[in-house]
Formats: structure tokens, C-alpha cells, sequence
């Protein structure tokens, strides 16, 4: 056995901050932590499909006098590491589905008064840069999101995300119409694959056809789709390449997929067995595997706001013939100024990012754009055709691993940039929806 | 681009439109820029370097 990193994580049954070992063992890396009151727990965290070291790269290891209060005394805090990149507000608890994992409480209690969220909103909103995303519950449950929307815009707010199942969207047009006349920007859409089996078995019931329909009412009042898979094993891993594929051939009204492996919030028994556990490595493993005609795992960088074992990103643009053109190149430096120096907040620089490329950046009539952009004898591409292909067909590939209470890292939790709002605080999302096992 | 003749300095010619390859970050670009039909040197306007250069650019860098 290795003790590859040390770092801090928290009991889950009680909470407490304990330390905690990255071991190797068995080919693989474990998170591994004693509490004195509940004994030992571990979980896997790591793979092995890809080189551990090589991909978390140079972030420092934690001192032991570093985030004492981490996560009891949540809040931001001044050894808290990142700026706020989206911030996520719950304006309902209901739902109109009823889904086995789900990081929020389904209750179908009163939703927070309308003047209550635009307190809220003029609140978290710094004018000009917030990206809020509306969350849940289900935000499309309520009647007033549209005005929630368009006041988020009023406030100041560059982008407006909706987090949603997509059901009303698909099934009232008018609603999404008067989302997109509000301002929407773009909106999250869940999406675990594409048969209803998966439908079924994750969200109780068949709705491919409504995610469709969803997607068709987005893509005609212009409004970006990034589909959002939760990838929960031995039931939709093996649906990745082909959402992939659907997402492609649905741009630019999809605008990505946003991989999210299952954690495990909300109340549970007993930690997770590690093999009911899907690592960041086995996802870019199986990216190149099963959508090796699309992309090159190589492709796939690690996350540079958040910690890199908690996400990545690949950067797109679909190509008439509807093949993937990648931007992002692991091991090619990007975007550093001449002196090495980068000036600009990394929360802030993803939030552009994802911002430019989630939003629908093409006019409604120019939909056929940059249809040609290659030069025939040399294949290259003119400037100006790029330009407005990107725009047009601009196309992620991103991936959240959300950490529970069993393998919760707080090396990575300190640099979290995806922030919850409440009650006038901003708390890491992770810290935000723990909770206890056992 | 400019109405206005740009004169090579050192062939004394004035400069053609040509197309012209550009690379940065691992990808090839081309577009169309004055070059001295001669010594092939180009002229790069200002605003192509503040406008679809810098756009291109924008592009390509990681977030």
C-alpha cells in the first residue's frame, strides 16, 4: 500500500472533520479516514485508467493547520480557495418527478414567496458577471419562473441558467417561449440516455420523447440545451457514447453534455460499496471507448477552477459533416499571457467559458452559418468561417464528480467555485447538500 | 480591408490581397491579407489583430 497524498474528509455518520490518506492499493486509489467515535471507512476515488499524478498535477497538498472549520463553519471562508462561478438557487422544493438520486429534498412543501427570490437575486447578483442558475425541486413547477428570469436579468445577472427534467418544457411550449423572451440563457437539461429502460429505471418513468420535445421547444425560441447525464453503474454507463452521439446530431440547439457520476446525497443507510462508485479516469476512459469516432480522450483536460478530480472539460466545435473539431489538447499550454502570468480569476474565466459556450451565441435566421469554412486544397479553415462555425456549433464536453459525506476531500472542497445561496451565505455545493450516513 | 495602397519599403511594390495561413495553438487559420508580390512580406491591419485574430484567439484559448 501507498499513501499517495494526505488530506482531510469528514465522518460520515457524524461529520466531524477527520484526517484523512489517499492510499494505492489493488491498483487503485482510496480515500481512506478512522473517525475515534465510528471506526474506519474508505472508498474508492480513483481508477487507475489514468495517471493519478499526471492529471491532479501540482496542487498543493493541505496543511494540517489549513481549513479547520471545513465544512461546519461553511460559508465562505477566507481559506476557502475560489471565487463564486455560478451560484445555485432553490426556488421550490416540489418536483414532478420522483427520481432515485437526487442531491435535493423532494418535499412538496410552500415554495419561497416571489418578492422573497428576487430578495435573493438583487442579493447574490454582482451586476454584469453572476451566472445564477435556478434550481430545484423542479423551478419549472412554479408559474412565475418567467418573471423570476427576467428579473435575475434586471438585477444584473449576465446568464440565467435553468436547472430542469425538461418536462413542462416539453409539454408547454408557451412557458418555454415566455422563458426565452424573459432571458434565458440556457438550461441544464437531465438527460440519462437514450432509451426509455434508463428513463424507467432512474427517473420512474419513459421520457425520451419528452426530452426530445423539450430540446425542440429550447431550439425554437433559441434558448441552449446542455444535456446532463447522472451515470450511476449498472444502469447507464454503458449509454455514454450514444448520448454523445444524440447531443451531436442535435447541435447547436444541444450545446454539450454535462457528465455528473452518481454521489450520494440525501440520506442513506450505509456508505456506498465501491463498485456502486463511477471515478472521473473510468469516465474519460469510457468516453474514448465507447465515442472513439468522435473524440480522442486526449481531448479531455482537467479542471483548472475547481480541483481537477472534480471535473473536466473538452472544447468543440461540430463540423458540417457533424464530426468533433477539439480545441482543448491536453499538454498544450492555453491562453497564459507572455510572461506566464495569468491575471484573470479562474471562476471568473470558466464562468465565461462555459457562458460563451452553453448560450446560443448565433441569430435565429443564421442558422445555416459557416456551413463552409474549409479551404478544399489545404483543409484548413478561413478565419471567418471558424469564427462563425464556433459560434454556431460550439460544442462541450464536461464532467461534475459531486462528492458525499463517504468520499467528500476537502482538499478539493476548498476549491470549489459552484456555490449555493442561502440565507445571505455562499456555501461550496458539496458542503451545502452533505449528509450523514448510517 | 483598406482602400487605401500599401507600398512594400523595400521592393518599392505596392501589396496584393493573398491568402495567408496563420497558426496558433496547434491550429491553421487562413485568410485573406496584403502581401508584397516579391519579397512575400504581409501587412497584418490593426483591426484584423484587435478583431477576428483577437476573436480567434478567444476561441481557442482554455477556459
Amino acid at each position: 500500500m501507498e499513501i499517495v497524498r494526505k488530506t482531510k474528509s469528514v465522518c460520515p455518520v457524524c461529520l466531524r472533520q477527520i484526517p484523512a490518506e489517499k492510499v494505492r492499493r489493488d491498483g487503485a486509489v482510496y480515500l481512506e479516514k478512522e473517525c475515534p467515535e465510528h471506526g474506519h471507512f474508505s472508498s474508492v476515488v480513483w481508477r487507475d485508467q489514468e495517471d493519478f499524478a499526471e492529471w491532479t498535477g501540482d496542487v498543493p497538498e493541505m496543511g494540517a493547520d489549513e481549513n479547520l472549520n471545513c465544512p461546519s463553519g461553511c460559508g465562505l471562508c477566507p481559506d476557502h480557495k475560489r471565487d463564486t462561478c455560478c451560484v445555485l438557487l432553490e426556488i421550490t422544493d416540489r418536483c414532478n418527478l420522483n427520481c432515485r438520486h437526487c442531491f435535493a429534498d423532494n418535499h412538496q412543501g410552500e415554495d419561497p414567496s416571489l418578492d422573497q427570490v428576487k430578495a435573493w437575486l438583487r442579493d447574490l447578483t454582482v451586476p454584469g458577471k453572476t451566472l445564477v442558475q435556478l434550481s430545484g425541486g423542479e423551478p419549472t413547477v412554479r408559474d412565475d419562473l418567467p418573471e423570476i428570469v427576467a428579473y435575475a436579468k434586471e438585477v444584473g445577472c449576465k446568464y440565467v441558467q435553468l436547472n430542469s427534467n425538461g418536462l413542462r418544457l416539453a409539454e408547454d411550449e408557451d412557458f418555454t417561449r415566455r422563458l426565452a423572451e424573459a432571458g434565458l440563457s440556457f438550461v441544464f437539461l437531465q438527460f440519462d440516455g437514450t432509451g426509455d429502460k434508463v428513463w424507467q429505471k432512474l427517473r420512474g418513468r419513459p421520457l425520451m420523447e419528452i426530452k426530445e420535445q423539450a430540446i425542440a421547444n429550447c431550439g425554437k425560441y433559441h434558448v441552449g440545451v446542455t444535456l446532463v447525464p447522472t451515470l450511476v453503474p449498472g444502469v447507464n454507463i454503458n449509454e455514454i457514447g450514444d448520448i454523445l452521439k444524440f447531443a451531436v446530431k442535435q447541435s447547436p440547439a444541444v450545446r454539450g453534455v454535462h457528465f455528473q457520476p452518481v454521489s450520494y446525497m440525501g440520506k442513506m443507510p450505509e456508505p456506498p460499496k465501491d463498485e456502486d462508485r463511477f471515478t472521473l479516469d473510468q469516465l474519460i476512459f469510457e468516453i474514448g471507448k465507447q465515442a472513439s469516432k468522435l473524440l480522442s480522450a486526449e481531448s479531455l483536460v482537467p479542471s483548472a477552477c475547481d480541483h481537477p478530480l472534480c471535473g473536466f472539460h473538452g472544447d468543440f466545435v461540430v463540423m458540417p459533416d457533424r464530426k468533433l473539431m477539439p480545441l482543448t489538447k491536453r499538454g498544450v499550454a492555453q491562453g497564459e499571457c507572455c510572461c506566464g502570468v495569468n491575471t484573470v480569476d479562474p471562476a471568473e474565466k470558466n464562468r465565461e467559458f462555459v457562458g460563451r459556450r452553453w448560450e446560443r451565441r448565433d441569430e435565429p435566421e443564421e442558422e445555416a452559418a459557416g456551413n463552409c469554412c474549409c479551404c478544399c486544397d489545404t483543409g484548413s479553415l478561413s478565419m471567418e468561417g471558424f469564427l462563425a462555425r464556433a459560434k454556431s456549433h460550439g460544442f462541450t464536453i464536461t464532467a461534475m464528480a459531486f462528492q458525499d459525506a463517504g468520499n467528500l476531500d476537502i482538499e478539493r472542497l476548498r476549491q470549489c467555485s459552484l456555490h449555493v445561496y442561502k440565507d445571505g451565505k455562499h456555501v461550496p455545493f458539496c458542503a451545502y447538500y452533505l449528509t450523514p450516513m448510517g | 480591408m483598406s482602400e487605401r495602397k500599401i507600398i512594400c519599403c523595400r521592393c518599392n511594390r505596392e501589396l496584393e490581397p493573398a491568402q495567408t495561413f496563420f497558426r496558433y495553438l496547434g491550429h491553421t487559420f487562413h485568410t485573406d491579407i496584403l502581401r508584397c508580390p516579391e519579397c512575400g512580406e504581409v501587412y497584418i491591419p490593426e483591426e484584423l489583430v484587435k478583431g477576428r485574430m483577437a476573436e480567434v484567439e478567444q476561441e481557442l484559448e482554455d477556459k
